[in-house]
């Protein structure tokens, strides 16, 4: 088997993840105007409400979906609560993200008495290797890439054929149009971050299932590679952070292949840069917030 | 056009705000007498990061010792708390985070912890600030430190690395192992045992199947983990805390389902490090598959008897407590802070340089010196005009003169509830073959 075809598989199961996590990350930025960095806390505040349903005999799978209502529920109590109504006091982006920060430190601060310091696990057989030529994966990891395509498709219908797609995209691209065109602009921000707040959910819990030992510290690292991947391809570029997703995702294993597994951040980041400095606004950030793909 | 630079702008300036956090998370008089005020114990290590499960085994052996000093008169009067300072693992967090402590806090009469992730950058802070430290590293640069106030009571990385080749030659229940994988991660602290144990085994005929720095902060090390598989190795040589629950649950997995025998240094005798790793590959893979080095500790006695009774109230301030009961670090540590406030009975002083240099004499005690191994006892001998030898709950001790206590390795495993189970001695014939290989 070769190293390279078995890097590409995990390649596939790593971009899954951090799409999953990079895309609601970028949409909340691209039509809530705010730059969410508690979003990694509240990815892994999620694995952990999955983790104790699980510890109590459910199922990882349905864990998933309780993570991903609580991730919902959170992200849109975290807006109504904190960032609304800083935002409605005018506080410029730079103090968002400052804001978000304070929240970011808070929710850490909060959980780390209750889930403790300590690395843990679901209970969940990884299931046997599954083998394609030089790719093996396990049943889980398949599951996992079904999952995230399935979104990401979910997510480009949702943009593209609905209305409250539409009317999402309206009021990423002109809040003040959207709303005097009638686009109940307030009702369409408690949506995106019900919906992002899921995804955030979701991608945590996968996140820690894919990582097979989480802790409470796992969440700078989620939050550094989805926005690593949102900033890549574009902010608030769903289908940027999908490609964004695709390169950090591949990049970190293939290299890891290549090179000295310690490097692999390294060359990963390296290529965020050098698009940064050659493209700064990222890769599809042309086409505006939230455009449609194609 | 302007709105999208503000937009950028923010996007730059939280990609930088975001990777800084992932970089970081009384009086004392000079002089004669003990003076008065409560006396400080700064516990400065990670308590957040990659190596968060450190931390906390330093701050219980200072919970453990301050009731036994202050239950039984305190320092002169003087009550002893403890007080965290994160470094985070960082030497960049670790530098303010010791600044801090240095110059808030003017009743410092000991410092523990300062693990191999900082130490190189905090021990010259707290050197210079005259304050005793007892330091968790195991770095060769401390071998012969010029630092005054520096002690380390666990031998160097070096001896711990060729506790580990011990393991692999000469452990009970296999055949000597010939081919190793070295998974160590790539901070400071674990990579000091690559190369010792590298000279220590090729030396002795076996050969480095694979050196694999890895990234603590990974969340996946499969590619990784199937380059280590293709390599065949007999032992995995670890230690990788923090990730060792990841990368030993992707070896199981991508191996079918079968661990390949491991070994890890003393810093994985350690509840945080069996919870990771039994729940990522179950408690009998850990139980069949996992060896240990460790520093022969009886746990009983005396000294441990009070240890473990104040490490069992200190549940009530900080519950995991009780499960450092087995740990190393830990009881090291109580022992130090011990006889840093018996020095300064000893000397009726509060200047640490005063009582710094009498914490070796009562550890390795002089001719004819009363061996005690409680403080109330150590306080009622000198009170009584004796010399005093203080033999803790992590057993004798005997500085060199550079203040480094060097003793003997045990090969441990641990049983199904992660106790620390003794299976065999290296003995002074293999451990002198092993460093001769080694290189010292």
């Amino acid at each position: 088997m070769s190293l390279f075809e078995a890097a590409f598989g995990f390649g596939l199961v790593s971009m899954s993840v951090i799409a999953l996590a990079a895309v609601g990350f970028t949409m909340q930025f691209g039509i809530t105007n705010i730059i969410n960095l508690a979003y990694g806390q509240v990815m892994i505040t999620s694995a952990y409400v999955a983790y104790y349903l699980n510890r109590a005999g459910v199922s990882i799978w349905i864990g998933m979906i309780a993570g991903a209502i609580f991730g919902a529920l959170f992200s849109f109590l975290l807006n109504r609560i904190v960032y609304a109504p800083f935002q409605r006091k005018g506080t410029t982006l730079l103090g968002m993200v400052i804001v978000s920060l304070a929240v970011s430190l808070m929710i850490a601060n909060l959980l780390l008495p209750i889930v403790g310091y300590y690395s843990t696990s679901y209970h969940q057989d990884p299931g046997g290797l599954i083998r394609l030529g030089g790719i093996a994966l396990t049943s889980n990891q398949i599951v996992i890439i079904v999952i995230a395509v399935a979104v990401m498709l979910a997510i480009h219908g949702l943009l593209t054929y609905t209305r409250l797609g539409k009317a999402m995209r309206a009021t990423a691209a002109n809040p003040s149009l959207a709303r005097n065109c009638g686009i109940p602009t307030q009702r369409v921000v408690d949506a995106v971050w019900l919906i992002t707040g899921a995804l955030c959910g979701l991608a945590g819990v996968v996140a820690a299932l894919n990582a097979d030992s989480f802790a409470i510290a796992s969440g700078a690292g989620f939050l550094i590679t989805a926005l690593a991947a949102a900033v890549l391809g574009g902010a608030g570029q769903p289908y940027g952070a999908m490609i964004g997703a695709v390169i950090i995702g591949m990049v970190t294993e293939l290299s890891a292949a290549q090179w000295s597994p310690e490097y692999k951040d390294v060359v990963a980041f390296g290529i965020l840069v050098a698009v940064m400095v050659l493209r700064p606004q990222g890769l599809l950030a042309r086409r505006g917030a939230l455009a449609a793909a194609g | 056009m302007k709105t999208f630079r503000v937009r950028m702008s923010s996007v730059a300036v939280s990609v930088v705000a975001v990777l800084l956090a992932a970089a970081c998370g009384g009086s004392t008089s000079s002089g004669g007498g003990l003076g008065s005020g409560d006396l400080l114990v700064g516990v400065i290590a990670p308590f957040t990061g990659a190596d968060a499960g450190l931390g906390p085994a330093y701050y219980a052996a200072c919970l453990a010792a301050a009731p036994s000093i202050n239950n039984n008169g305190g320092v002169g009067g003087r009550k002893v708390k403890c007080q965290q300072f994160d470094t985070r693992g960082e030497p960049a967090d670790a530098v303010p985070a010791a600044n801090q402590m240095v110059a808030s806090n003017s009743n410092l009469m000991a410092v523990v912890g300062c693990t191999s992730d900082e130490a190189a950058t905090v021990a010259p802070i707290i050197d210079r600030a005259h304050i005793p430290m007892f330091c968790m590293t195991g770095q060769s640069e401390f071998n012969k430190t010029p630092l005054q106030y520096f002690h380390r009571l666990v031998p160097a990385d070096i001896y711990d690395a060729y506790a580990m080749v011990g393991s692999a030659l000469y452990g009970p229940g296999h055949t000597p192992y010939k081919r190793a994988a070295l998974v160590f991660g790539n901070d400071i602290g674990s990579q000091a045992f690559v190369q010792p144990a590298t000279n220590a085994f090729t030396g002795l005929g076996g050969t480095i199947a694979i050196n694999q720095p890895i990234n603590l902060t990974s969340t996946s090390f499969r590619t990784e983990v199937t380059a280590m598989l293709a390599t065949h190795p007999d032992v995995i040589l670890t230690e990788a805390l923090g990730a060792a629950g990841t990368y030993l649950g992707e070896v199981k997995t991508l191996n079918g389902g079968q661990m390949i025998p491991f070994i890890g240094t003393s810093a994985t005798i350690d509840p945080t490090w069996f919870k990771q790793v039994s729940d990522a590959i179950g408690v009998q893979s850990v139980v069949d598959n996992y060896a240990g080095v460790d520093l022969g500790y009886s746990f009983s006695g005396p000294a441990y008897d009070e240890f473990i009774t104040n490490l069992n109230a200190a549940a009530s301030t900080f519950a995991d407590a009780p499960k450092y009961k087995q740990r190393g670090s830990t009881l090291h540590l109580y022992d130090g802070i011990i006889m840093s406030a018996l020095a300064m009975v000893q000397t009726n002083s509060s200047d640490p340089k005063v009582y710094n240099a009498k914490i070796k004499e009562i550890a390795n005690g002089t001719a004819g010196a009363t061996v005690v191994n409680t403080y109330k006892d150590g306080v009622a001998a000198i009170k009584a005009g004796k010399a005093i030898r203080f033999v803790g709950a992590g057993g004798e001790n005997q500085f060199d003169q550079y203040n480094n206590s060097v003793s003997g390795y045990i090969l441990v495993k641990y049983d199904s509830q992660g106790n620390e189970v003794k299976v065999a001695s290296l003995s002074p014939d293999q451990t002198a073959k092993i460093a001769a290989a080694g290189g010292i």
